[in-house]
Formats: structure tokens, C-alpha cells, sequence
């Protein structure tokens, strides 16, 4: 139970730092070093159906803003604090919301701290928001 | 003689036992009271951060007026926290930094580079910053409803060591010394008020002084005076000098802010230099100690003259007594008062801060909000209120200078559910009736997508181009009388697909659609908006029968906008108690309570009404390519004026209507509608945009007849539908060409060639 749990936390935050390197922008800041590593979660679906849609609006990218506090949701999970994880998600957010990589990290933590039902509803809304085949994935494997 | 001699014995006797007996009182009083004193301590309210960044929606303006509020002051070159200088487009600012729930924001001085209307790099020292927030603004209390003390604690540790001395040499020399009250301090606060030629210092030790507040009236006779030092000379015998100084600091009454007393320096530093009392100047120091002896009279606020006489008479004492020096003392001597020099800030959005207060009082006692020191963060945005102000003011004021017409807004950010704004009334300032909560009016049309909705969740019967009758409808009710809805234009349209109904807010099409559905499932799909009070089960509701708020209607439009996922409106993110630790954080938590796909397809019919429909007068303020979806609202004869609506970051809603109900004159679209666009062209920086999820996909349809038709063919234009549900029927027009070129607005979401 206790090993399962914390190869499970590890496998969060792998997650997050993995799709954190997804982003098209690099932060200037190294990010810390992966704890654990996690092949890319392998579910078979459809390809999102996006027909003729055009790039979206050109905001410029707060992903440099996100980076870092991605990467303290993820060791806060990893600590088991979830509530702070959580709160850190929430002000990344606010920061980014729009991003799908912010939705994929609450689907996450939900889903570390017991509430399914709530990650799976996070997850559903951050479909609204994915981009690349990768993140619209993990999404969905929550939606399941 | 030996009888009276035992008789005065006895009196003797019995007058120290009553002594005595009156010590034991004191004693228990104070040993009870002193050692675990409860200081109230208002509920302290913050605005959200003002979150930097590269990249951030900012403009230097917003920026400036942010700082302004925060009371920054504007410098040449900022050397402390709380200075600014601004630049064009670059803004060098000291930030004060901030104990926030998650971590503590250090002071730092930080350069912010803007790029048109966005934030283009943070840095500190050449270096790039990823994310800063600033010390967020205290939007105000929440005190006993009455007024009463309101303090910020501080810690002996933290007063700073000038500040200390300062104190004891004009209050209490003698202070280390003695017992409790002091024959010397009275001899020498006599001898140099005669010196002085006025009034230095009262004979009172600070130990007195402490006792009279905490303990006793301020009337002046022998008894009290006695009870004062026997009081006194207790507090001395129980308690450390370090105590009775700290407890002091924070007691002593500084003056009056409205209806609460401003206790203690450390809110007194705040309240009248917006500065925490460690970063106090030696002048703004020596203004507060002279206070002590008259708040009124030496209000700087009130009394300038006299406070800058008096704040001079402690300098000069403090450097007599060597605990600065002389040259200190003149340098200080020659500052202005250094009073804060914002625009009242505080408790000026009481409509905002009735809906914390609301929202805290499902969790707590009014008792813990005004006495714990809670501090509350909250979402509230003061750059969108300040737009939600100032629009309101503008539109208002160009609809109707009698002033008989009222209005209330909420706006929110949808993608989290917080409440960022709010207006309750057309006297945004001023505390009152706050119809943004409490206003109970029928909402026109405003229901209406809950019928389509309902509709449109049942794809096997229902789509966009589904075909609805317009057409007179008289519906019977048991025991009520027969009900003939009328059209606004008193005309019915025949045949309308149902995308038009709802963009052009036809009523028979809507009141038939509604009725088809049955009034339950339209009851039902307003709960699951998150409407849920002030529904009646009746025809009349299709046509917005019922008593809402302004919040009311925010919140079923919030979970339109989210998409289908209801999320409770929030004001308060986080609540610390007055050590600093969480003690609640009000997450972020979706109900996926409508389906994304019936959802996407209103969320069409909503961006049809303000291209084609009855809401078109938005882009008589917002650009055309701004993508936006909303909906009107008008009731009978024009009482009611709603709209609600959002782009791809903010939600609003409007409502204008008089108080007595009377009749306005406007429809939503000629009244609420202003406001909305008003605002939102100044205030959201992202359009709606478009984001198709799975199980939809468009087709051409004959916008006459609702058949599929093809491209280029007559009244051809594309349509989303949830898949499978598309119409059966096609006309007979093979696709072409489209020689015009000319696109839709929809079909432009796809940035289609011809």
C-alpha cells in the first residue's frame, strides 16, 4: 500500500515535469531534475477531432510563470501535501488559464489524494484546453 | 478613653480589612484579565495580488494605479520598500513583500518592462524574475458592526529601539525603575512643562497609563486616581516591565478611523503612514508618540499645524534626553508630516465586502470576524472594479440624469469561479442596499438558455436547426387563468430555426419549446446551473418568472461559460489566523452537471445573439473580431433591463431597474447591455475562443428551412452539430463554389479560404 502510494506520487510527478518540458518555451531557470522516471502513459484514443480550427488566439505565453510553480505543486504532492499542491495549482491558474498542463496537474492530485470523482471532472474541463495529442491524452485517461 | 481608642482600633481595623479586601479584588482582576488579555482584532480583507510576470495583461497604467492604491510612494529613485518611479514604459518599484498563506514575497526591488498592453520582463538586479506578486491591498475590515477598538498587534521585539526610548523619555523616564507610579516622574514632568511653558507630559507612568485603559473610566476622582496606583503597583508585582510596555504599545487609543478606534502604534503607522511600524521614519515616529497625549488634537489629519508643533517638541525632547542626536533631530524637525497620500482605499467597496462578509458567515461567528485578527484573502480585482465603477458611472450617466434608475454588476472569472468585482448599487462607494445580492427581480429572458439547454441535451429530438413555431400559444394552468404569452414586437415569426428563437428571444417559440420540454425539466436544468431559489414551477417561468439577484444569475451563467461545470462563486481563497497559519482554503471544485456538447451548441446560439440577435449592440463598443456570447434580458413593460454575457476570460452581468420598480423604459439591450459592453471592451483581454469538443461537428444547413443543403448553396450557412443529430432532410442544392466569399461570422472561426 505505502510502496504502491509512493511510486504513485513519484509517477506525478514525474507526469508534471515531463509535460512541463512539453511546453514550446524554455524558462530560462534550470528545472529540478525529475525524481522518477515515466514513459509517456500510452492510451490508445482517437485523435482529437479539430476540424479546419485555425491556432488559437496569439496570447503571449505565461509559460515561463507556470514553470516554476508547476514544479512546487509536483514536490509538494510528492511530500504528500496536497492541499498545498492544490493552492499552488490554483495560482498557476489563475496565471495561465488556459492551460491544459495547469488541469492536468489538479486531475493528478485529485486523483493522488482519493477524490476520482473530482479529478475526472477537472480533467474533462482541461480537454477544452489541450493542444498537443500528449496532453489531450492524459487528459482523457482521467475522463475513463 | 480606652473605649474610644479600642473603637478607633476597631475602625482602624475594619478600614484595612476593607483595604485589603478591595487589593484581593484588584488583584484577582488583574491576574485574571492581564496575563491572557483578549485583544480584538478585526477581520483584516485583501485583495488578490497583483500577480507579475512576462507576458501578463498589464498595462503601465494598471500598474501605476495598482501601486497608487497600495499607497507606494512616487520617488526619484526608489531606496526602500514601498517606493516607485515610474517611466514610460518601464516601472522601477521597492517591493514591500508579503507573508502570503503559501510563502512569504521578500522585499526586493524589482524593474518592470512593458510592451504595449502586456507586461514584457520582470527583473532584479539584471536578473530575470519568473513570477512576483505584490503586497496585496487591504480592502478593508470587518468590525463590530457598532465600530469599536481595532488594533494590529506587534511584538516588543519588533518596535524599533529609537521608537522605545523615544516613548519612555517623553511618557515615562523612569520606567525601568520604578514600582508602578513615580513621585520623581511627577516632579519632572512638572518641572519641564514649566520649563517648556506648555504641557510635555502628564505625571501618569506608562504602568498607570496601561491601567486606566484597560481597566478603569476616565472619570477624574480621588478614589480612582487610588485605585489607579494600587492597580498599578499590582501590574508591577506580576508581570515583567516587557509585558507591561507591549501591552501598552498595542493599547494605547491613537484616534478615530470612521467608526472604529484606531488602538496601538502598529495600526496607527499603518492607518496613517501605510507603513508597518518598523519601517516608520524618525519624524512619522515622533508624530505618533506625541499623539498619545491628545489623538484628537494632534490629528495630523485634522490639526496639521498642531500635530507638526508637537511632533517637534518630542523630537526635541528625545534628543535632550540623548536618544538621538541633535542633528537627528533637526533633519527630522524639517520633514513635512509624511502622511499617507492615497485616495481612501479602505472600506470603499462595501458591496464587495457585504458578499465576504456573507460568504464568512456560513463558517463563522460574527464574534471570531471582528475579534480573532483573521486575515482574509480574497479575489477581489481593484483595476476591474475600478473599470466596473467607472462604466457603470459613464453608461448610467448618459441613460438617465434624474438618478431615478438603479443598476448592480458581478463580475467573474469563469475559469475559477471567483467573484473579482461587484458593483451594488449606482452609488458604488457608498454602503447600502447592495442589489447586486439582495435585488429580487423577475429576469426576462435571461432563463431562456435554460430551456434550450434542456432542449438541446436531448440531441435525438432537439438541435440548432431544429424548426420551432412562433406562432400565438394560450397555455392552461390548473386554477390559474389561461396564459397568452405575447412577442416583444407583438408579432409572431412562423417558422424559426431554433438557434434564431433564442438569438432573436422569441418568446411563443421559447414559451412552445418550453412547454414541449415541460416546466419540471426546465426547473431542473436551472438547479443544475446552480439556480435553485426563487424558481417558481409554473408556465411564467419560461418567460423568467421568479425573483433573482444579479449573483443569482451570475452563477447559472458561470457554469454556461465553464462549460457545463457548475462551481460554487467564491470570493474568499484563503483565511490565516492572526499567527499567520491556514486555517481554511476554499477550493476550486467542478460539478460537471451539463454536457459539454449541449453546452458548445448554446454557447453558438449565445454568440448568435450578439452577431445577428438581439444583443448586436455590443459591438457598437467591442471590435468585431472580439469574440463574446451573452444574453438579454427585459421584463414587463421594460422594468427590468438585464445582460449577461462573457468573453474568454471574464463573465459579467448587468442589471439596471428602479427600486420601486417602476417602469425603465429600456430593454436589455438598450440598458444592461451598455454597461456589459461598456466594460468589456475596456476591461477583458481575451475573446471567447473556440474550442470544439468531441462529438461535434458542423454541417451546411439551409437557414430557412433547417435541411442540409451544400456549400455556396442559398441561405447556406454552417452549423455545429452534437454528432448523428444532424437533420434528415437535405434540399436539393449541390455544393458550389461561393463566389461571394463572404463568411459568416462562425464560419470565420475557422479562418476557412472562400
Amino acid at each position: 500500500m505505502a510502496l504502491s502510494q509512493l511510486l504513485f506520487r513519484g509517477a506525478v510527478v514525474s507526469l508534471v515535469i515531463l509535460l512541463a518540458g512539453c511546453s514550446t518555451y524554455t524558462p530560462p531557470v534550470s528545472v529540478p531534475t525529475p525524481v522518477a522516471k515515466q514513459p509517456e502513459p500510452k492510451v490508445v484514443t482517437p485523435p482529437v477531432k479539430m476540424p479546419q480550427a485555425p491556432p488559437r488566439p496569439t496570447t503571449p505565453s505565461a509559460d515561463a510563470a507556470l514553470q516554476p510553480l508547476l514544479a512546487k505543486a509536483g514536490q509538494a504532492a510528492q511530500r504528500g501535501d496536497y492541499e498545498q499542491a492544490l493552492a499552488l495549482l490554483e495560482r498557476a491558474q489563475r496565471i495561465g488559464p488556459d492551460s491544459a498542463q495547469v488541469y492536468l496537474g489538479m486531475a493528478q492530485t485529485h486523483r493522488a489524494r482519493g477524490d476520482a470523482a473530482q479529478a475526472r471532472a477537472t480533467a474533462e474541463r482541461g480537454l477544452l484546453y489541450c493542444t498537443t495529442d500528449a496532453q489531450c491524452n492524459a487528459l482523457r485517461a482521467f475522463t475513463r | 478613653m480606652f473605649r474610644t481608642s479600642h473603637l478607633l482600633f476597631k475602625l482602624a481595623l475594619a478600614a484595612l480589612v476593607v483595604v485589603g479586601l478591595f487589593m484581593v479584588y484588584l488583584d484577582a482582576r488583574i491576574t485574571a484579565t492581564f496575563s491572557d488579555k483578549m485583544w480584538e482584532l478585526s477581520a483584516k480583507v485583501y485583495a488578490r495580488p497583483l500577480e507579475l510576470f512576462a507576458g501578463a495583461a498589464l498595462t503601465p497604467g494598471d500598474l501605476a494605479y495598482e501601486l497608487e492604491v497600495l499607497g507606494y510612494r512616487t520617488v526619484t529613485t526608489p531606496r526602500q520598500p514601498g517606493e516607485v518611479s515610474r517611466n514610460q514604459n518601464r516601472v522601477d518599484l521597492y517591493a514591500r513583500g508579503f507573508d502570503f498563506p503559501d510563502e512569504r514575497e521578500p522585499q526586493r526591488r524589482v524593474l518592470v518592462e512593458f510592451s504595449g498592453a502586456r507586461v514584457k520582463a520582470v527583473s532584479a538586479g539584471g536578473t530575470g524574475i519568473d513570477l512576483m506578486r505584490l503586497d496585496p491591498v487591504q480592502v478593508g475590515g470587518i468590525y463590530p458592526r457598532q465600530g469599536g477598538e481595532d488594533r494590529l498587534l506587534v511584538r516588543l521585539a519588533d518596535v524599533p529601539e529609537v521608537f522605545r526610548r523615544g516613548l519612555m523619555a517623553v511618557e515615562d523616564r523612569s520606567f525601568d525603575q520604578h514600582w508602578g507610579f513615580s513621585i520623581g516622574g511627577i516632579a519632572r514632568a512638572a518641572f519641564s512643562n514649566l520649563r517648556s511653558g506648555q504641557v510635555v507630559s502628564g505625571g501618569s507612568t506608562i504602568t498607570q497609563q496601561l491601567v486606566k485603559n484597560y481597566y478603569l473610566t476616565s472619570e477624574r476622582t480621588l478614589v480612582r486616581k487610588l485605585t489607579e496606583v494600587l492597580m498599578a503597583v499590582l501590574l508591577e508585582l506580576h508581570y515583567e516591565k516587557d509585558q507591561i510596555l507591549e501591552s501598552y504599545i498595542n493599547e494605547v487609543y491613537l484616534g478615530q478611523d470612521g467608526p472604529r478606534a484606531v488602538h496601538g502604534f502598529a495600526l496607527a503607522a499603518q492607518h496613517y503612514f501605510d507603513k508597518p511600524l518598523e519601517q516608520l521614519d524618525l519624524h512619522q515616529q515622533a508624530l505618533l508618540i506625541g499623539m498619545i497625549k491628545g489623538p484628537s488634537l494632534y490629528n495630523p489629519e485634522r490639526n496639521p499645524q498642531r500635530a507638526l508643533e508637537r511632533r517637534n517638541v518630542i523630537l526635541e525632547v528625545m534628543a535632550d534626553q540623548g536618544v538621538i542626536a541633535p542633528e537627528q533631530a533637526a533633519a527630522a524637525r524639517a520633514m513635512p508630516l509624511g502622511l499617507n497620500n492615497r485616495g481612501r482605499i479602505r472600506d470603499s467597496f462595501p458591496a464587495f465586502l457585504e458578499l465576504v462578509r456573507r460568504q464568512l458567515s456560513r463558517d463563522y461567528r460574527e464574534e471570531d470576524l471582528t475579534t480573532r485578527g483573521l486575515s482574509i484573502f480574497t479575489s477581489f480585482d481593484p483595476l476591474l472594479q475600478r473599470q466596473l465603477e467607472s462604466s457603470t458611472a459613464a453608461v448610467m450617466e448618459q441613460l438617465d440624469r434624474s438618478g431615478k434608475l438603479q443598476t448592480a454588476s458581478v463580475v467573474t472569472r469563469f475559469d475559477t469561479g471567483e467573484v473579482a468585482a461587484l458593483v451594488g448599487g449606482r452609488k458604488a462607494r457608498y454602503a447600502g442596499f447592495n442589489r447586486a445580492l439582495d435585488a429580487r427581480r423577475p429576469a426576462g429572458s435571461l432563463l431562456k438558455p435554460a430551456i434550450y439547454l434542456a432542449a438541446l441535451e436531448r440531441p435525438g429530438q432537439f438541435s440548432l436547426a431544429t424548426v420551432l413555431s412562433d406562432t400565438p400559444l394560450t397555455i392552461k394552468a390548473a386554477g390559474a387563468k389561461p396564459w397568452q404569452p405575447q412577442n416583444f414586437d407583438r408579432k409572431s415569426h412562423g417558422d424559426v430555426l431554433l438557434y434564431q428563437a433564442l438569438a432573436q428571444s422569441y418568446n411563443l417559440a421559447s414559451a412552445r419549446l418550453g412547454m414541449q420540454l415541460g416546466v419540471d425539466a426546465v426547473v431542473d436544468m436551472l438547479a443544475r446551473l446552480g439556480v435553485e431559489e426563487g424558481v417558481p414551477r409554473l408556465p411564467a417561468l419560461l418567460l423568467g418568472a421568479g425573483e433573482y439577484s444579479p449573483v443569482d444569475m451570475a452563477t447559472m451563467y458561470q457554469t454556461i461559460a465553464a462549460g457545463g461545470f457548475r462551481m460554487p462563486l467564491r470570493s474568499i481563497r484563503d483565511i490565516v489566523d492572526v499567527n499567520g497559519e491556514p486555517l481554511k482554503r476554499y477550493p476550486l471544485e467542478y460539478e460537471r452537471t451539463v454536457g459539454l456538447q449541449a453546452v458548445h451548441l448554446l454557447h453558438f446560439a449565445l454568440r448568435a445573439v450578439v452577431h445577428e440577435g438581439t444583443g448586436h449592440g455590443v459591438y457598437n463598443y467591442l471590435p468585431q473580431d472580439f469574440a463574446v456570447a451573452g444574453k438579454t434580458g427585459t421584463t414587463n413593460d421594460g422594468r427590468d433591463s438585464w445582460f449577461a454575457g462573457f468573453s474568454g476570460d471574464l463573465l459579467a452581468v448587468s442589471w439596471i431597474g428602479r427600486d420601486d420598480n417602476g417602469v425603465t423604459g429600456l430593454t436589455g439591450g438598450s440598458g444592461a447591455l451598455k454597461v456589459w459592453a461598456h466594460f468589456m471592451s475596456r476591461a477583458s483581454k481575451q475573446p471567447l475562443a473556440y474550442r470544439m469538443p468531441d462529438d461535434i461537428q458542423t454541417q451546411w444547413i439551409d437557414d430557412r428551412s433547417g435541411y442540409l443543403t451544400g456549400e455556396g448553396c442559398p441561405n447556406s450557412r454552417i452549423l455545429p452539430f452534437i454528432t448523428g443529430s444532424e437533420p434528415r432532410q437535405r434540399t436539393d442544392c449541390a455544393p458550389r463554389d461561393s463566389g461571394s466569399g463572404v463568411k459568416d461570422w462562425f464560419e470565420s472561426l475557422f479562418g476557412r479560404n472562400g
